[in-house]
C-alpha cells in the first residue's frame, strides 16, 4: 500500500536528484523542492491534524474513577465489623418490675461470661422496655416467657415449634434475691440461651474465620482460636460438611420436582396439592432469602444407566435392597432430562423414583431409608407404593399418586430442601431456624461481596490498561453504600433489612465485577500493542519520517550556508 | 450535424452486446448479482431490491438493516418493473446509463485535457486515441459489462464521477460540482476527487477568460456550491425517508465504519476480521486516513495535471476502499486510455496486466474452493485480493511514475530518451 507512495517518492528523487554516474542531470530547480517540501507537508498535515486525534481518540481507555481505598478497606474488614447482636425479649408476667430488671441483669452477665466469640452476642431486654423505644426497632430474636409453677423444684423449659417463643417454667422460690448476683434460675436460662444458639454461633465463627474481613474482625478483641475452641470438633466438622453439602447462594433458585418410574405407571400424581401443601409455604417464608420457581414433570420408562449395579433382593427382608456405595450412579444423567439449569440461576432437583412392581418395595441398604441427599444437587425419595392386582398373576404400580401417598415424600423433600440452602439443624423451631438462616446469608452475601469489591480494587490496580466504564462506577458505589446500609442494619440488629441490602449489593457486586467490556482487554498485554501496530504501520511511517528527516535536514543546511 | 458513424457503432455494438448477453444467458444477470466481485453490501442490487420492497410498502428501507444504499435510488427503481419477472428493461436502463458514461467519456478524451492543460503540455500529444476508441475501451471491458449485468449501483456513482469530469473540462463549473456532489451522495469517497476537480474548473476557466480569478475565493465558490448540491439531495432524501439520523448511520455511518465484513476484492474485510476488537476503532481511523493523504500529497505534486490526479486517486480508490469492486477498478481503466501518450514510458506492464489477469481468474476460482468446495479456507481468497491490490497497485504507481517522467522531459528536452536509474 505504501507501495505508490514510495514510488512516487523515489522516481522523484530519481528524476529530481542524480540519477546517474557518468553525466550529472541538470540541478533541481526550486519549484521542484517547493513540491517536494509540499508533498512531505501535504502527507504530515494529514497525520498531525487528523491522525494524532483520532490515535487519541480511539485508543484512549475509559477508566472510570473508582474509590478503592474505600473498596480494599471493605475487602480488609476495616470498613465494617459484622456484629450479630440478637435481642431477646422477656415477658415476665408474673414478677414485678423490680425483680425482673434484677433478674435480666445477672442473666446478661452470665451470658457475657460465658461468651467468648463477641461478634455474636445476645442481648436481653424486657418487654415493656421494649415497647417504650419503639424507634430503631431491631428484629426480636426470641422471646422468653417466664412463668411461674409452683410444683417444681428446678426450672423446666420448653421451645415452641411454631414460633419464637421460649417457655420457662421456675419454682417461684428461685427469683434472685434484689442483692444477689447469682441465682441458678438466670444461670438456667443464660444456658439454655447459649445452647440454643449455639450452632448459629458455630456457623458464624466458621463463616467469619473463613474470610479476611471476619479473620480480622476477630484478632484484636477475641481471636479466632478462641471462637473455635468453644466449638466441639464433632459440631465443627459436621457444620463444614453441611455448608460443603448445600447450595452456593444464588438470586433465584429453580426447584424441579420430577417423578420417575421405569414403567407405565404411575402416570400422574397430585403434585399441585402437594407443592400447595408443603412446598409454597416454605418458599413464602424463604422469599426474603432469595427467589424460587417450581417446575414438575413426569418421566415414564425411566431406566437405570447399563453401569449401575442393579437392586439385590435380600432374601430374609424380602425387600430389594440398593448398596449405600451405589447411590452416586443412581441418577441416570445421561438420559433423564434433569435440566441443568432453566433460565439464570441453579435448579435443585428433587427426584421421586417409583420402582417396577417386580423390584418393590426398594430400599437403601443401611438403615431401610427411602431417601437422600446428593449435595448442591437435590434429593431423592423412593416410593414404594401399594401394589394393585391388575391380573391373575402380575403386581401393577397405581396409575395415579394421590395426594396422600404423596405425603412422606414432600415432607422429606421440605427437610432436604431446608438442608440444601444451609439451615442450621438446631434448635427445633422452624421460624428460629429462619432467622438464623437469614443471618448466616446476609452474613455471607456481606462478606462475599466485599472480597469482590476487594478482587476487583486489585485487578483495576495491577491491569492498568483495562477500561472501567461508567456503569463499573456505578455499580461499585451502589455496592459500597448497600454494604455500609448492611453493615449498619446488623449492628442495629436489624438482620432482614441487612439481607435485603445485602442482595443488592452481591447482585451489584458481581454485575461490576463480570462487565463484559473489561474483560476483552484484561489478556492483552501492552507489549502486544507492537505486534498491532508495527506491521502496517512501520511500512507507511518509515518513508514518511525519512522524506519528513530529509527535508528538514534541507531546510537547516540552507540556513546555516544562508547564516554562515 | 453528421452522425458519427465509428461512435454509433460501437455505442450500438455495445448495447447490441449486453442485450444478446441477455438474452443467451437469461440466468447471468442473477449470477453476477451474487458474485463478491460484482455486489458488495453498498452497492448491491439485491439489497437494493430488498430496500424497494420495503419502500413500495411504506415502511423504512433501512429496517432490516440490509440496504444501505442513497434513498433517491428507490423511487426511481420503484418506476422500473420488477427485475425479478421483467428483467429487460432493467437490463436496458443499466446499459443505456453505461452508454451515458460512455459519451461522457468521449467528451472529456475530446477535449483533450489530459495531453495538454493550462500549466502543462505534454511532449508526446502526438500519441493519443480519440473518444471513441476510449468509449470502446470502456464499453468492451468485461468488468464494465459485468458491473452492468450485475446491475450494481455503483454506476451511479461511476455515471457522477465522470459527468463531473466532462462538464469541468467543457468549463461548466457548476454542473461539475452539482455532478460530483451526486456522486458523493451516492457513496461518500468521490468527495475526496474535491480538490482536484476544483483545480481542474479553475484552470479550464484560467484558460478561457484570460483573467485568472483568486484561487481562493474560486475554491471556497465551489466548495460552497457542492455543499449545497450534497445538502439538496439529502434534503430531497428526508422527504423519502424522514428519519434523517436513520438515514445517515445506515448508509454514511455504514460505509464508514464498515460493519458488514463480507469478502471482497478490497483490503479491509480481512484485516478488520482479525484486528482486536479494541484496536477496531483505531484502524478504520487509519485506513480512512490513509485513502485521504493521497488526495492533497498527489494534488500538490502533480498540480499541473489535476485530471491525471484525479484519475490517479480513482486508481487507489479502486484498492483501498472499504468496500471496493470491480467496477471501481473499470472506472479507473476507463480513464486511463486518455493517457495514452505515457504508455511508452511505463516499465512494467507486462507484470501487471498478467498479475491482473491472473487475480481476475483465480479469484473466482478461489472463492469457490473456499465457499462452496470447502477445500479452501479464507486465505487463498484474500491472497488472491492481495495479487489483485498488488497489479491494480502497480499500474498506479507505473503510471505516475511515466506522467512524472513526461513532465521531466518536458522541462529537459535535451535529456530525452535517457535512461532513468532509480537510487
Amino acid at each position: 500500500m505504501s507501495a505508490n507512495h514510495e514510488d512516487s517518492e523515489s522516481s522523484q528523487t530519481a528524476m529530481t536528484s542524480k540519477p546517474s554516474a557518468s553525466s550529472l542531470p541538470p540541478p533541481e530547480k526550486p519549484n521542484a523542492i517547493q513540491t517536494r517540501f509540499g508533498v512531505v507537508a501535504a502527507f504530515w498535515a494529514v497525520i498531525l491534524f487528523l491522525g494524532f486525534p483520532i490515535w487519541w481518540k480511539t485508543t484512549s481507555i475509559y477508566r472510570a474513577e473508582l474509590p478503592i481505598q474505600e473498596m480494599l478497606d471493605w475487602a480488609g474488614g476495616k470498613s465494617c465489623r459484622p456484629v450479630f447482636p440478637l435481642e431477646i425479649r422477656f415477658d415476665t408476667p408474673s414478677l414485678p418490675d423490680l425483680e425482673a430488671q434484677q433478674l435480666l441483669r445477672i442473666t446478661q452477665h452470665t451470658l457475657d461470661d460465658l461468651n467468648e466469640f463477641s461478634a455474636h452476642h445476645l442481648r436481653l431486654k424486657l418487654a415493656d422496655e421494649e415497647a417504650q423505644q419503639a424507634t430503631e426497632k431491631a428484629d426480636t430474636a426470641l422471646t422468653v416467657r417466664l412463668l411461674a409453677q409452683d410444683d417444681l423444684s428446678s426450672p423446666r423449659s420448653l421451645l415452641d415449634a411454631d414460633t419464637t417463643t421460649l417457655d420457662v417454667f421456675y419454682p417461684p422460690s428461685q427469683i434472685p434475691p434484689p442483692s444477689s448476683s447469682i441465682s441458678p434460675l438466670s444461670s438456667y436460662i443464660a444456658g439454655e440461651l447459649q445452647r440454643l444458639f449455639a450452632e448459629e454461633k458455630a456457623i458464624m465463627a466458621h463463616i467469619l474465620s473463613n474470610n479476611a474481613m471476619g479473620a480480622n474482625v476477630n484478632t484484636p478483641q477475641s481471636p479466632n482460636s478462641q471462637a473455635q475452641q468453644q466449638i466441639s470438633p464433632q459440631l465443627a466438622e459436621s457444620i463444614t460438611r453441611r455448608l460443603r453439602r448445600s447450595m452456593k447462594y444464588a438470586e433465584t433458585y429453580h426447584l424441579a420436582f420430577s417423578l420417575f418410574t421405569p414403567g407405565s405407571a404411575p402416570s400422574s400424581w397430585d403434585i399441585e396439592s402437594a407443592v400447595q401443601a408443603y412446598i409454597s409455604p416454605l418458599v413464602q417464608v424463604l422469599s426474603p432469602i432469595s427467589n424460587f420457581t417450581i417446575d414438575t414433570q413426569v418421566q415414564l420408562y425411566a431406566s437405570f444407566s447399563p453401569t449401575t449395579p442393579p437392586p439385590e433382593y435380600d432374601e430374609t427382608q424380602q425387600v430389594w435392597t440398593l448398596k449405600e456405595e451405589n447411590l452416586s450412579a443412581f441418577i441416570n444423567a445421561a438420559e433423564w432430562p434433569l435440566n441443568p439449569s432453566i433460565g439464570s440461576g441453579p435448579t435443585i432437583n428433587f427426584i421421586l423414583y417409583v420402582p417396577a412392581p417386580s423390584q418393590s418395595p426398594l430400599l437403601v441398604n443401611e438403615g431401610k431409608a427411602t431417601s437422600w441427599i446428593i449435595p448442591q444437587w437435590g434429593g431423592v425419595f423412593i416410593l414404594n407404593p401399594p401394589s394393585i392386582p391388575t391380573s391373575e398373576s402380575t403386581k401393577g404400580n397405581p396409575p395415579h399418586l394421590p395426594a396422600n401417598a404423596l405425603t412422606p415424600a414432600f415432607l422429606t423433600f421440605s427437610h432436604q430442601l431446608l438442608s440444601l440452602l444451609g439451615t442450621p439443624q438446631t434448635p427445633t423451631s422452624l421460624p428460629l431456624r429462619l432467622q438464623t438462616l437469614i443471618r448466616i446469608r446476609a452474613a455471607t452475601l456481606l462478606l462475599s461481596a466485599s472480597s469482590t469489591m476487594g478482587s476487583l480494587a486489585r485487578l483495576t490496580e495491577s491491569l492498568p490498561s483495562i477500561p472501567i466504564p461508567a456503569t463499573v462506577a456505578s455499580s461499585v458505589s451502589a455496592t459500597l453504600s448497600h454494604l455500609s446500609s448492611a453493615c449498619d442494619s446488623l449492628r442495629q440488629g436489624r438482620f432482614m433489612a441487612a439481607l435485603a441490602s445485602a442482595r443488592v449489593a452481591e447482585t451489584e457486586a458481581e454485575r461490576s465485577f463480570f462487565e463484559k467490556s473489561m474483560v476483552g482487554q484484561m489478556y492483552f498485554p501492552d507489549e502486544h500493542k507492537v505486534a498491532v501496530y508495527l506491521p502496517l504501520l512501520g511500512p507507511i511511517g518509515v518513508p514518511l519520517v525519512l522524506g519528513l528527516v530529509k527535508e528538514i535536514r534541507r531546510v537547516v543546511v540552507g540556513w546555516k550556508a544562508r547564516r554562515g | 450535424m453528421p452522425v458519427d458513424r465509428r461512435k454509433a457503432a460501437v455505442f450500438g455494438g455495445a448495447l447490441a452486446l449486453r442485450l444478446l448477453l441477455l438474452l443467451l444467458f437469461p440466468s447471468l444477470p442473477d449470477l453476477l448479482t451474487g458474485r463478491v466481485e460484482v455486489s458488495t453490501p453498498v452497492t448491491s442490487f439485491k439489497r437494493l431490491q430488498e430496500g424497494l420492497f420495503l419502500y413500495n410498502r411504506n415502511a423504512s428501507p433501512y429496517d432490516g438493516g440490509v440496504f444501505h444504499q442513497a434513498p433517491l435510488l428507490l423511487p426511481i427503481f420503484s418506476l422500473l418493473p420488477n427485475a425479478q419477472e421483467y428483467p429487460f428493461p432493467t437490463a436496458l436502463f443499466y446499459s443505456l446509463v453505461d452508454l451515458l458514461n460512455a459519451s461522457a467519456l468521449v467528451t472529456i478524451s475530446d477535449s483533450a485535457q489530459a495531453v495538454s492543460g493550462r500549466l502543462y503540455s505534454s511532449v508526446r500529444k502526438q500519441i493519443k486515441w480519440d473518444g471513441v476508441v476510449v468509449a470502446a475501451w470502456f464499453l468492451f471491458n468485461p468488468f464494465t459489462i459485468a458491473t452492468c449485468l450485475g446491475r450494481s449501483t455503483a454506476v451511479f456513482t461511476t455515471t457522477g464521477i465522470l459527468y463531473a469530469l466532462s462538464a469541468a473540462v467543457q468549463g461548466q463549473n457548476l454542473n461539475s460540482m452539482l455532478a460530483l456532489g451526486f456522486a458523493s451522495y451516492l457513496s461518500i469517497y468521490p468527495a475526496l476527487l474535491f480538490i482536484p476537480l476544483v483545480l481542474l474548473c479553475y484552470d479550464r476557466r484560467a484558460q478561457r477568460s484570460n483573467i485568472t480569478p483568486s484561487t481562493a475565493l474560486f475554491v471556497v465558490k465551489h466548495f460552497a456550491v457542492f455543499l449545497l448540491s450534497i445538502a439538496g439531495l439529502l434534503g430531497i432524501s428526508l422527504l423519502i425517508i424522514g428519519d434523517l439520523f436513520a438515514l445517515i448511520s445506515a448508509t454514511y455511518g455504514f460505509q464508514l465504519l464498515v460493519p458488514d465484513l463480507t469478502p471482497n476484492i478490497g483490503l479491509w474485510w480481512y484485516f478488520f476480521i482479525e484486528i482486536f476488537d479494541s484496536f477496531r476503532d483505531f484502524f478504520l481511523g487509519v485506513f480512512w486516513l490513509h485513502l485521504t493523504a493521497y488526495a492533497g500529497s498527489l494534488t500538490v505534486r502533480l498540480r499541473r495535471q489535476p485530471l491525471f490526479v484525479v484519475t490517479s486517486l480513482l486508481g487507489i480508490f479502486a484498492v483501498f476502499k472499504p468496500y471496493p469492486s470491480i467496477s471501481d477498478a473499470s472506472l479507473y481503466f476507463a480513464l486511463l486510455p486518455l493517457y495514452r501518450h505515457i504508455f511508452p514510458l511505463m516499465r512494467y506492464t507486462f507484470f501487471s496486466v498478467s498479475a491482473l489477469l491472473y487475480a481476475s481468474l483465480l479469484g473466482p476460482a478461489f472463492y469457490h474452493l473456499w465457499i462452496y468446495a470447502g477445500s479452501g479456507n479464507a486465505n487463498f481468497f484474500y491472497a488472491i485480493t492481495l495479487v489483485w491490490s498488488l497489479g491494480l497497485s502497480l499500474v498506479i504507481a507505473d503510471t505516475i511514475f511515466a506522467a512524472l517522467r513526461d513532465e521531466w522531459e518536458q522541462e529537459n528536452p535535451d535529456q530525452r530518451g535517457r535512461p532513468v536509474k532509480q537510487v
